[in-house]
Formats: C-alpha cells, sequence, structure tokens
C-alpha cells in the first residue's frame, strides 16, 4: 500500500513498506489514509504521482530534502511543468481503456438534469478521464432526434421516453436503456396567480394545462391526479405539450392556466409574480421517478468503458446530491448562463426545499426534489400502465421484460456499489399513487381498476 | 469565289405561319433574286409584307418553309460572321462600353487574337464611324445617332462579305438619320461592302441603292419587280433631288407603294416569279428601251 | 435653407427615436408599492413578486446597460452553452452564408436551365409551385431525421427557404433576356458557353442579384427561427436561452442586433445588385 501514500508528504517514505512514522499500526495507517483519499479516483491520482516522484528522485533522502526546501504544492506545479502529471493521472483512470474520452450529452434546462449538468462543473465527469460537454437542447423531440441522430453520446431524458423510443411511441422503435433515474419528487402543479382562490381540482373544468411532454411522467401524474378528482384529461381539461422553458411565458400570457412541470418552471412562476405553487408531485405519490440518463443500447454495448464511467460520474453526482448539505453549492454550480440560466435564488429554494409558494407563505420541504438513480422495474411498469391507461400503447406488452430491457437495474446497482451508495437486492418494488396500491405483478389489474381511462 | 456568280441568291423561297386555330398564312411565296458583290440592294414593302423575315432568312437567325438560300454558291444553314447584321435597335449590349460592344465581336471573330490587337482593330472602326474619344462610354450615355454607328461599327470590325441591314435608321430623327445615310454611303464606298438593307423609306432607297427590290403587300407577298437606281453613284443627299432621274424614280416607287402594291396580286398572268421585271423608270422614257409588256431590257442574269 | 434639408431628416429621426425612448420610459417606471408580504418571503422572489404584481417590462435605462454589457464583451466564452452576442451573431451569419451560398450553386445553373429551356420550365414547374411556399421550418423535422445532424438540417433550412426567390428569379431573367441580344451572339457565331457567360449571365444578372437580395432578407429571418428550435448555438439560441431565463433586456438586445445584422446583409446586396446592374 505504500503506493498510495502521498509523493508530496515530506513526512512519509515511499520506499519502505509502511511504517510512515504517524501511525501506530499498519489498520490505523489505512484507515487513516483511506479516509485522506475518499475516493478511488484520488487514490489513484497519488499512485501516479508516487510513481513520477520515485522516477525523478530514486533516494528517497533526496526527495524529502526537495519537498521541505520548496514545498508540496510548488514541487507539484514545478513537476507538472514538464511531466504532463495531468495526463498520467488520466491515462490511469483509464484503466478499462475508453472507447472516446470527448463526449457530448444533452440537457433540458431544469432541476431534473441536475446530476447531469453538475458533474461539468463539479468534475465528475473530468475524474472519469472523460471531456464531457453538456449542450443545452430545446426540447425533448429535439434532444430525442439529436440522440437518435448520435449528435449526443447521451442526454437527459424523461423516464417514459426511453420506453417509448424502445416501443416504437412517436418515433421508429430504437433500442434504448436507461441505466439510472436522475431525480425523484421535484414537480409541481402550479395555477396562474388569477386561480388563486380556485384550489379545488373539480373546479378546474375548461382548464388549459401544459404538461413538458406526451411521454412525460408529468403527461401521467396530471391525468392520473384530474382523473381520482373525477376530470377526465381528455374530455373536462386540455392538455398540451409546452417546452418547459417556454411555460412561464405562456402561463404569463395567459394562454394556459397552470401546468405540471419540472423545475425551476414552477419556482420560476412565482419568483416573477405570474403562479402558485399548488401541489408538489411528491404528495401524489412519494418517491416517483421524473428524469433519467438515457443510451442508445448500441453506446452501451459497442462502448461499454466509456459507457461504465460516464454513468460512474453521474452515479457519484447523484450520490453528492442526494446530500441535502451539498444542495447550495450544486445551485450555485447549475444557475448560471451556461446551464439552468436562472437566478441562484430560483434554483436553490427548489434544491433545498425552502420555498416561497407565490401565495405569500414560506414552505419547508427537504424532500421536494431528491436525487436516487435506481431505476426500479416497477417505475417502468407503472409508466406502461398508464400509457396504455391513456391509449399510447395500443398493444399488449410484456411488461416485465420491456421493463428489464430498457431500465438497466443491474448495472446500476453495481455502479451505485462502487461508488458507495447501497442499491436495493430487488429490481420491483409495490408503492402507492395517490393512495392507491400499485402492485407490480399485476399490471393488468391496476389497469382495469381505473374508472376513468381510454 | 467566281466573280460573275452572285453574293446572295435566292431560289423560290416562301415562308407559312401557322396560327393558333390552325389555320394557315402564307406571309410570302416563291421570291427570286439576287445581290452581286459589291452591291447596294434595298428592299421596300409595306409593313405585314414579310421584310424582317427575309432579313432574318438571310442572316440564318430564321428559317424559311420552301425554297433555298445561297451564300457564295453554298446554302444557308444557320448564322455566319460572313454576313454582319445591323438592327433596327442597334441591339448594344447595355453593360458593355462601346469599345467592349465592338471587342465582343471582334474577338467572336478572331478568337486568337491578343488583347491589344483586338482594342487596335476595333479602334480603327471607332474612327471609322466618328465615334473617337467615345470609347469608354456605355449606351445608354449615347444618342440613338452614336448608338446605330457603334451598332455599324460593330457589323464592320467582324469584316464580313455583306452587311444586312433591318430599317437601321427608322428609329432616328430626321436630321441624324441623314447624317447617317451620307455616313453609310461613304462607308461602302471606302470598303465597297455588299450590303442588303430593308426599309420604308423611299427617299433612303434611292439615295443608298443600287437595286430597290419592290415587294407587294402580305399575305402572299411576291417581288413586283426591281428598280435600277440609274442615278450615278457618287450622289449625295445634298443635290440628289438635283438630278433629272431623282423625281422619276421617286414617283415611280411611291405610285407602286401608294397604289400597285394591292393591286399587283391580280396580273399574275405576265408575271414570271422566277424573273421579277427589272424597271429604270430613272431614264428618260425615250432613251429606256422597255418592252410594252414590261419584260425588263435586260435580263437579271 | 440647403443646410436644413440635409439635416432635417436626421434631426426628425432623433426626434422620433428619442419621443419613442420617452414614452417607453414612462410606461415603464417603477410601480412604488408596498411590500405586502414579510421580507424572509420577499428575499425568495423577484421584486414585482413581493410587491403583489407580476415583474414588470424593462425600461430604456436596463436596456442600455444590457447593451453596454454586450458591446464590452461581445466574445466571451463560458462554455458550450453560453458564449457572447458577438460569437452567436458569428454562428448565425456562418450558417446564413452556407446555406445561402449552397442555394446560389444549384439555383442560378439550375434557373439558367429552367430559363433557356421552355421544356424544362414546364417539367419542374409544378415541383417549384407546390415546393415554394412551404415554411421552411416545416422542413425541419424532416431534415433532422434524414440529415441526422442539427447543424447540416439548420443550413438545409437556410439552403431551402433561399432557394426559391433565386431560382425563380434566374429563370426569368434569363427567359427575359433580350432575344436581338441574343441574335448579335448568334450571328456572331458565339459559342454556347460564350453566350452563357458573356451575354445571358450580365443581361439577368440584375434579376437574378434581386432574387440574391430577396434570398439574403428571407435566410436571416428564418435562421432565428431555425436555431431557435435547434438549439446550441446562433443568436436564435440566444434569444431562447433568454426567453427560458425570460429575460426581456437581453431578447430586445438580440432583436436589435438581428435588425442591424439584417440591414447590413440588406445593404451588402444592395450594393452588389448595383454594381452588375446597366442603365438601358
Amino acid at each position: 500500500m505504500s503506493a498510495f501514500k502521498d509523493p508530496f508528504d515530506a513526512g512519509t517514505s515511499l520506499t519502505t513498506d509502511c511504517s510512515c512514522g504517524h501511525h501506530h499500526s499498519e489498520a490505523e495507517h489505512q484507515a487513516d489514509l483511506a479516509a485522506q483519499t475518499a475516493d478511488s479516483e484520488a487514490l489513484g491520482n497519488r499512485v501516479v504521482e508516487a510513481a513520477v516522484m520515485r522516477a525523478l528522485f530514486p533516494h528517497d533522502a533526496t526527495r524529502r530534502r526537495f519537498l521541505n526546501a520548496v514545498g508540496a504544492s510548488t514541487a507539484m506545479a514545478a513537476i507538472s511543468t514538464f511531466f504532463p502529471l495531468g495526463m498520467a493521472k488520466e491515462a490511469f483512470a483509464q484503466s478499462g481503456n475508453l472507447e472516446k474520452t470527448s463526449l457530448k450529452v444533452g440537457f433540458i434546462p431544469i432541476t431534473c438534469a441536475t446530476p447531469i449538468i453538475m458533474s461539468q462543473p463539479m468534475g465528475f465527469y473530468a475524474r472519469q478521464g472523460l471531456n464531457v460537454d453538456v449542450v443545452k437542447t430545446a426540447g425533448w423531440a429535439v434532444i430525442r432526434d439529436k440522440t437518435l441522430n448520435k449528435e449526443y453520446d447521451a442526454a437527459h431524458m424523461l423516464s417514459p421516453m426511453p420506453l417509448a423510443i424502445s416501443l416504437g411511441l412517436g418515433s421508429s422503435p430504437i433500442p434504448y436503456t436507461m441505466p439510472a433515474v436522475e431525480n425523484i419528487n421535484g414537480q409541481a402543479i402550479t395555477l396562474a396567480i388569477k386561480h388563486k382562490d380556485r384550489k379545488d381540482p373539480k373546479s378546474w373544468k375548461g382548464f388549459k394545462f401544459a404538461v413538458p411532454f406526451d411521454y412525460s411522467m408529468h403527461n401521467y401524474l396530471l391525468r392520473y391526479f384530474l382523473a381520482e378528482h373525477g376530470l377526465d384529461p381528455d374530455r373536462d381539461v386540455q392538455i398540451r405539450s409546452v417546452p418547459p422553458p417556454e411555460m412561464v411565458a405562456n402561463l404569463r400570457a395567459d394562454n394556459i392556466d397552470g401546468f405540471l412541470a419540472p423545475d425551476p418552471v414552477n419556482q420560476r412562476a412565482v419568483y416573477d409574480g405570474v403562479g402558485y405553487i399548488h401541489t408538489l408531485t411528491k404528495d401524489l405519490w412519494p418517491g416517483h421517478p421524473c428524469c433519467a440518463f438515457a443510451a442508445s443500447r448500441e453506446f452501451v454495448t459497442k462502448m461499454p468503458n466509456t459507457y461504465r464511467a460516464l454513468l460512474k460520474a453521474i452515479m457519484e453526482a447523484t450520490a453528492f446530491a442526494s446530500k441535502q448539505e451539498n444542495r447550495k453549492q450544486i445551485a450555485e454550480a447549475i444557475a448560471p448562463a451556461n446551464y439552468l440560466n436562472q437566478p441562484v435564488t430560483v434554483v436553490e429554494q427548489v434544491l433545498t426545499g425552502t420555498f416561497a409558494d407565490g401565495l405569500g407563505n414560506v414552505r419547508k420541504d427537504p424532500n421536494r426534489i431528491d436525487f436516487d438513480p435506481f431505476p426500479w422495474h416497477s417505475f417502468a411498469i407503472w409508466i406502461m400502465t398508464q400509457m396504455k391507461r391513456w391509449g399510447q400503447l395500443k398493444v399488449d406488452v410484456d411488461y416485465a421484460k420491456v421493463a428489464r430491457e430498457v431500465y438497466l437495474a443491474t448495472d446500476a446497482a453495481r455502479l451505485m456499489k462502487e461508488v458507495g451508495m447501497k442499491p436495493p437486492a430487488a429490481t420491483t418494488k409495490k408503492f402507492s399513487v395517490m393512495g392507491k396500491e400499485f402492485d407490480p405483478a399485476k399490471p393488468e389489474a391496476y389497469l382495469a381498476s381505473f374508472a376513468i381511462k381510454r | 469565289m467566281n466573280m460573275s456568280e452572285p453574293l446572295i441568291r435566292i431560289e423560290g423561297i416562301s415562308k407559312k405561319f401557322t396560327g393558333r386555330d390552325g389555320t394557315e398564312t402564307t406571309v410570302f411565296e416563291n421570291l427570286h433574286f439576287s445581290v452581286d458583290p459589291g452591291e447596294f440592294v434595298c428592299l421596300i414593302g409595306h409593313s405585314g409584307c414579310g421584310k424582317t423575315t427575309i432579313l432574318n432568312v438571310l442572316s440564318g437567325l430564321d428559317q424559311t418553309s420552301s425554297g433555298y438560300v445561297f451564300v457564295g454558291g453554298r446554302e444557308v444553314s444557320g448564322p455566319s460572321l460572313d454576313r454582319a447584321v445591323i438592327f433596327q435597335s442597334h441591339a448594344l449590349m447595355p453593360w458593355l462600353t462601346v469599345m467592349g460592344n465592338i471587342a465582343f465581336a471582334v474577338s467572336s471573330r478572331w478568337p486568337e487574337w491578343s488583347k491589344d490587337k483586338v482594342r487596335a482593330h476595333c479602334q480603327q472602326y471607332i474612327d471609322l464611324v466618328n465615334l473617337t474619344g467615345s470609347e469608354k462610354k456605355r449606351p445608354a450615355e449615347l444618342s440613338g445617332g452614336m448608338k446605330q454607328r457603334v451598332g455599324i461599327a460593330r457589323a464592320l470590325s467582324i469584316q464580313p462579305k455583306m452587311l444586312l441591314m433591318d430599317e437601321p435608321f427608322s428609329a432616328l430623327d430626321a436630321l441624324t438619320r441623314g447624317v447617317l445615310q451620307e455616313e453609310v454611303l461613304r462607308i461602302c464606298a471606302e470598303t465597297r461592302q455588299t450590303v442588303f438593307m430593308i426599309t420604308h423609306d423611299v427617299d433612303e432607297a434611292i439615295l443608298l441603292a443600287d437595286k430597290i427590290v419592290l415587294m407587294t403587300n402580305g399575305p402572299h407577298a411576291k417581288i413586283a419587280e426591281i428598280v435600277v437606281n440609274t442615278m450615278p453613284r457618287s450622289r449625295t443627299r445634298h443635290d440628289l433631288h438635283k438630278h433629272p432621274h431623282y423625281y422619276r424614280i421617286r414617283n415611280h416607287l411611291i405610285d407602286f407603294l401608294v397604289d400597285r402594291s394591292k393591286a399587283f396580286a391580280g396580273d399574275s398572268a405576265s408575271h414570271d416569279p422566277r424573273h421579277p421585271p427589272l424597271v429604270t423608270p430613272g431614264l428618260d422614257p425615250a432613251e429606256a428601251a422597255v418592252s410594252p409588256a414590261g419584260k425588263p431590257l435586260v435580263a437579271v442574269k | 435653407m440647403n443646410r436644413l434639408k440635409s439635416w432635417g431628416a436626421p434631426l426628425l429621426s432623433l426626434l422620433i427615436l428619442l419621443g419613442m425612448i420617452g414614452v417607453w420610459h414612462a410606461l415603464t417606471l417603477p410601480k412604488t408599492a408596498a411590500q405586502t408580504v414579510d421580507s424572509e418571503y420577499a428575499a425568495l422572489v423577484g421584486a414585482a413578486a413581493a410587491t403583489g404584481q407580476k415583474s414588470a417590462f424593462p425600461s430604456p435605462a436596463d436596456f442600455g446597460r444590457k447593451i453596454g454589457e454586450h458591446l464590452s464583451d461581445p466574445f466571451y466564452d463560458r462554455g458550450p452553452n453560453d458564449k457572447g452576442i458577438g460569437i452567436q451573431l458569428g454562428y448565425s451569419i456562418g450558417r446564413v452564408l452556407a446555406g445561402y451560398l449552397l442555394a446560389a450553386l444549384v439555383a442560378v445553373p439550375l434557373g439558367f436551365l429552367i430559363g433557356m429551356s421552355p421544356t424544362v420550365y414546364r417539367a419542374l414547374d409544378p415541383f417549384i409551385q407546390v415546393l415554394k411556399p412551404i415554411s421552411p421550418l416545416a422542413w425541419m423535422p424532416l431534415a433532422l431525421f434524414t440529415l441526422k445532424d442539427s447543424a447540416v438540417s439548420a443550413i438545409f433550412v437556410i439552403f431551402i427557404c433561399s432557394v426559391w426567390p433565386m431560382l425563380i428569379n434566374t429563370a426569368f431573367g434569363v427567359a427575359s433576356v433580350r432575344r436581338e441580344w441574343l441574335n448579335v451572339a448568334r450571328t456572331l457565331e458565339v459559342g454556347s458557353f460564350r453566350t452563357a457567360f458573356r451575354v445571358i449571365l450580365p443581361a439577368a444578372a440584375p434579376t437574378i442579384m434581386t432574387g440574391m437580395r430577396i434570398s439574403i432578407s428571407i435566410a436571416w429571418l428564418v435562421i432565428v427561427a431555425a436555431e431557435m428550435l435547434v438549439g446550441g448555438t446562433g443568436i436564435g439560441y440566444f434569444v431562447w436561452n433568454e426567453w427560458n431565463n425570460l429575460s426581456i433586456t437581453n431578447i430586445m438586445t438580440a432583436i436589435l442586433a438581428i435588425g442591424v445584422v439584417g440591414m447590413l446583409l440588406d445593404l451588402m446586396m444592395a450594393k452588389l445588385t448595383r454594381l452588375v446592374t446597366f442603365p438601358e
């Protein structure tokens, strides 16, 4: 393990087995070391640095004298000038030989894309030896087409989209995969401020609603919500698909009465005084999936190492984002024009869950949005029941098989373990949506139980 | 080329148009005449007798329905640099200068020439038509007369075997027209150019032509007769009317245009279209030995 | 009197501008309203929302400040989604020129052919008539699907919208070249190649250039919409990105920039048209 000692620490010896002299036992030394180099990446960096230092200073005494004289950071900078340490580190990180290091990942500027976006400014991609450009995209149809056209190597999608693409709904069928969910919860129903006294959904007959896309959790949740309150989403209200960035402008222009939208759209409507947050979707279905990280099956099979590195970066970012204490920092990283292009406070309110609701109240709900990458097969099955419920899916499908092929739970579980998260043992679970239980083993029975459907 | 052979020989040409309703109109039919080298021939007739069509046939821009046109013994199959055309509307290219317009023609005639050689050659013809100093002007900056001078220079610059002129001065005012007519007379005298010209101006024909071909009215236009200009070639516009032949020829022509061109169709019994009568109204009737039947004293050939 | 004449129009323009800015300023004067919510809430929302209003239209001063900001650093590059307005305009102009030049390469020769041959004209006319009125943006999904590249698709959309005016004007210009000029060429035994370049092209050039001038205006109109659709880079993306941020001042800056560039493109084409126009 001596290879992993900090070679820029004048106090350590690189030539002896352990005995840095600072620890009473090898175990303690290892524990300390592990704490210092919390992730494998830093460990890898040390290996490379140590190797370089050993090559430059074969005599340990000379190295220590050098470090004592100039200081570790100066030494590192000095050596970097004639030995490309960065490159060596990168080469090491690519132990699995990345097929491609320059990638393009598309995203829609909403907080659901947080892990995909933050990995760029916060260096999660770089740590995997990847040079990723995250490219802002105008809408879901465009992001789908650009991914299908291979302009993007992977993309931020709505969790029903990889299912729809694989099933050939709205495009020709192309085998698609969804190795990770990005966020859970984090959506809301927002109504125009003029409807602040019409909180009861039963009074919403004739409303015009916007959802981001036909194949979105937003569409299915809004329809579910309305149907549970006795409104037929196709006959009693109008639901149209509007790209998230255009929703607030439309609400302001009175083109729509409300929307079930991803954030920061809801919070932005509050910020500009045009709308109020009616219901958080976490109150409909706690822990529901929303957006996803998706790639074509071709990318997954042709570039397994790149795929793995990319997914690992996303997993690490998701793990980082799932911690409340990191949220403020993330908000600052993703709010600038290059990413979400929103006032920092708007993003911060969404991520921290302490937010203005548009009616003069400050609400505190730390679970407003959360991050959990595991792609439960039961999520996919529920989504497909709703596709069928609303007539998008007109044929019978093998729910479990499609879920297994598209939602890559095994890959996710393995990588979650690698980054220190605890994946569940099963790939399906029961959950309830607005108090009604869903059993993934009996999708057809669940479908039959609804009064309003197509 | 055999000098006894006429430069242009026209044998029995006719032109028919098919109208929209399918009816066929014969503009002219069975025309015969010829032009000798160095000769200046004018064609006079009313509008609609197909004058311009005849000129276009000669230039090769148009085709006949039947009959043949020979130039220098060879049948005409298309336009040729041997026959230069001076258009009624001058047809200068407005984006080119005077020099450019002429150079376009010269470099078409002699593509292998160097720029300097083309320029020098053009200058010669610009000087010939008295446009020296206007080389760099564009057509829009020129008066009508000057434009037609450019047209003439362009036609002459390619040194054609013959010039075909389609009412070249009809668009000009009377004064300019007179000046240009004399200019043409001078140039033709200098260059011994063979010219075939269409006109409806009797005085112009008398001034310029050696022979004047008279056409009857269309449709079914024919050549009624060919008037030989018996006045000396050294005539000028200034003293033209002083010559004793002048009024006789002029009256003959006007008489034809006013009356006989319409009535002519009837007396075809004695008319041989292959040999239209050659008349010399300028001569004193006593000295003109014309047969009573109007048969020419001298046959065309 | 003469001096007044030469100064009158610009002076009037200036007065109109000042008048418009004045009205704008008056209409956007900040409304002084009492804060209707507690300060904790006020900190979380925009200034307008805190006083119970919707966010307001920016004032001329806001606009001026924003323009100053953009002009002071027009070429910054902070990642793939955040570039200076100068760079964005550069991308848009590049796309417009690429699509436009491609269109010219196709439209001018094809227009020549159509103009010179009545048969080809009659054969192609139905296609042109059907294809011409299609909104160029309607091609976008088709282009994305077949060309499989959004940058190429945007250029294709520019191509398809600029091709028609050029094609139709070229065909018209060529077909209406005066018969007598062609006859001059024929009597001079000029070959068809030389006739095309030395007679037909210069004769039809003013008409062709008019078509090209119409095309560049349309192309510039369309690029903004196309870029809003595909995103990535360009002034259209910039507008979309700032719409997403509801930043009216940025959008107005972009609108002004679009107008100025459009005017410059048109002026350039007008100058080129004057070069090939001849008085008759």
